[in-house]
């Protein structure tokens, strides 16, 4: 019985970690217009409007949160292996892979944008300097909080994997609940705050995204500041969510019958579709009613 | 919206770029094999050389392969080439001295595979489609394998197993402690995968240039030695962990500084804190 505390003491903190990596991801990648939103943010100098918007696109999150996740958790694995403290080791680890995260997002800002040289769009190297440090400090947090739960599985739960490969899986679960949960905040409302609240994207509105702030021009702090509002905690109780039921189910049921996990998840799974779909339908019910455009974009 | 992917023209012609990238990958990973003749850990730093190699031939073959309009593709030709590159790597370095030779084939056969799988029961009819999975099997293979030389000193399957580590003053052999026991190839695997397709997926469009294009690989690769540098500390001894460091550390700065000046040379033009520039027929 103890153990069981103490395992979903465990589990609340991992899922408390979670959800703080889940806000900051969605917000490192919102700032950086990576996923969802980068396909316009890509296609706007190309129809005409040239923005001051940052435009970081080094990979789909999954596979980008992978590799910083991972590498985090494997520069504290030899950290660890040299005898460091765990907790310094983490830090470590996770400094060395925010700036392999900051070059790779200065790389992709500078080789997209120059290759946009024939439509007129400059390199603003106001925007490199400040934001990529700003999403090198959202990403800090998402990888240290990452490592830090992969870590407390392994060492207080005997989770058998060893740290990278808990990285791996884990951070492209993360970078996968930002990528669904929060980008379209961003991607699919805020860029489109010229078109009517539910019209779709026509071809005809392509790239035409919004590029003038309150005051002056948008840029991607304007778009950090509006994910940490709404994007962000969504994507941080997606998260958070994911790891506590995945933790909990193993560490409640498993003592009961070994398929006991197994039936909870998908218990659990059925539940959630259940709630969405409600959900949904509720939303689309209230706030008017979703007129298809006749050609659906696929991006 | 699928983007249609514009790539520029002229610059080296892909198949010699295949053949530096192949000759160089395979002559500098054996170079690694001095650690075994020299009974050493010093030459360790070549087999990151030998992925950077790798990496720049991947890249113009992804550039080749995407320019037939696979946009969301980039990202996914870097995962399929590192997929296939990491079996082929482990079963080729079970075959000692032989190893890279080994990896090649098999990367070739697995490309090969998957090429005819996504050409004729995918049906995605692309022409160079098997010819370009074969090239990035390879390529994937080839960065796999010498990252994971870099980091433990040989490309030989028993020392990626086997790790020291040090208790109570004695120094015991154990598989936790290794490049493939503590997962560091799936650190590997991760860093290979978004090296070979960053840069093609940061430069594409209707400016692209090759010179660019592959600057940008050689400062991928090295940014990856510069992470397996590190790791490699825990596996190998302090001095060659530290030199390899050291290379890839002004390997990057100079690709890096070199990357940022051609993109300088390609943009439109290079603002610090302006305004928007509206285009003259306005939007």
């Amino acid at each position: 019985m103890e153990e069981i505390v103490f395992g979903i003491g465990i589990t609340a903190l991992a899922g408390a970690l979670a959800t703080v990596a889940g806000a900051a991801e969605d917000t490192e990648s919102d700032i950086g217009s990576q996923g969802d939103p980068n396909s316009q943010v890509q296609l706007a100098p190309q129809m005409g409007y040239i923005h001051r918007i940052f435009n970081k696109a080094v990979a789909g999150e999954p596979p980008a949160y992978g590799l910083w996740v991972a590498l985090g958790a494997g520069l504290a694995w030899a950290f660890m292996a040299m005898q460091i403290n765990p907790i310094l080791a983490i830090v470590l680890g996770s400094a060395l892979a925010v700036f392999v995260q900051g070059v790779y997002a200065t790389t992709a800002y500078l080789g997209r944008t120059a290759s946009l040289a024939k439509f007129g769009q400059p390199v603003y190297i106001d925007i490199l300097k400040s934001m990529t440090t700003v999403t090198m400090a959202h990403a800090f947090v998402a990888i240290f909080t990452t490592v830090a739960m992969c870590h407390l599985m392994i060492s207080a739960l005997g989770h058998p994997f060893p740290l990278p490969l808990l990285g791996l899986v884990w951070g492209i679960a993360l970078g996968a609940a930002g990528s669904a949960t929060g980008n379209p905040f961003y991607g699919k409302e805020r860029q489109y705050q010229e078109q009517a609240f539910g019209a779709g994207v026509p071809i005809s509105a392509s790239g035409n995204i919004v590029r003038y702030a309150e005051a002056g021009q948008r840029n991607s702090l304007d778009n950090g500041f509006f994910s940490a509002k709404l994007g962000g905690p969504a994507s941080g109780i997606c998260f958070g969510l994911i790891v506590f039921f995945e933790l909990w189910r193993t560490v409640v049921f498993e003592e009961l019958n070994i398929w006991g996990p197994i039936i909870v998840g998908v218990v659990v799974i059925l539940l959630f579709a259940i709630i969405d779909r409600y959900i949904e339908v509720w939303a689309r019910k209230n706030f008017g009613p979703y007129s298809a455009a006749p050609e659906e974009a696929s991006s | 919206m699928s983007v249609k992917i514009e790539v520029g023209a002229g610059g080296i012609p892909h198949n010699q770029v295949l053949i530096y990238g192949l000759v160089g990958s395979l002559v500098l990973i054996y170079l690694t094999y001095l650690n075994t003749y020299f009974q050493t850990q010093y030459f360790a730093f070549f087999g990151g050389l030998a992925a950077i190699a790798a990496l720049i031939w991947g890249t113009d073959t992804i550039k080749h392969l995407c320019s037939y309009g696979l946009g969301t593709g980039v990202p996914s030709a870097g995962m399929i080439a590192l997929g296939s590159g990491v079996v082929a790597a482990l079963f080729g370095a079970t075959t000692g001295i032989f190893a890279p030779i080994v990896t090649i084939i098999i990367a070739a056969i697995i490309g090969a595979v998957a090429g005819l799988m996504a050409n004729h029961v995918v049906r995605m009819d692309i022409p160079v489609m098997i010819v370009s999975l074969i090239e990035l099997a390879i390529v994937g293979a080839m960065t796999v394998l010498g990252l994971a030389t870099m980091a433990c000193g040989t490309f030989e399957f028993l020392g990626m197993i086997t790790g020291t580590v040090s208790f109570l003053g004695f120094t015991v052999q154990t598989y936790e402690t290794s490049v493939i026991g503590g997962s560091i190839i799936a650190v590997i695997f991760m860093l290979g995968a978004i090296a070979i397709q960053h840069s093609f997926n940061a430069c594409l469009g209707p400016g692209e240039q090759q010179d660019r294009t592959l600057m940008l690989a050689a400062e991928c690769g090295f940014l990856s030695m510069i992470a397996v540098a590190i790791i490699s500390f825990a596996f190998i001894g302090t001095y060659a962990a530290f030199i390899a460091l050291v290379i890839s550390i002004i390997g990057w700065l100079y690709t890096y500084t070199k990357y940022i000046a051609l993109s300088k040379r390609d943009a439109y033009a290079w603002l610090d804190a302006q305004p928007i520039m509206e285009p003259k027929g306005g939007a």
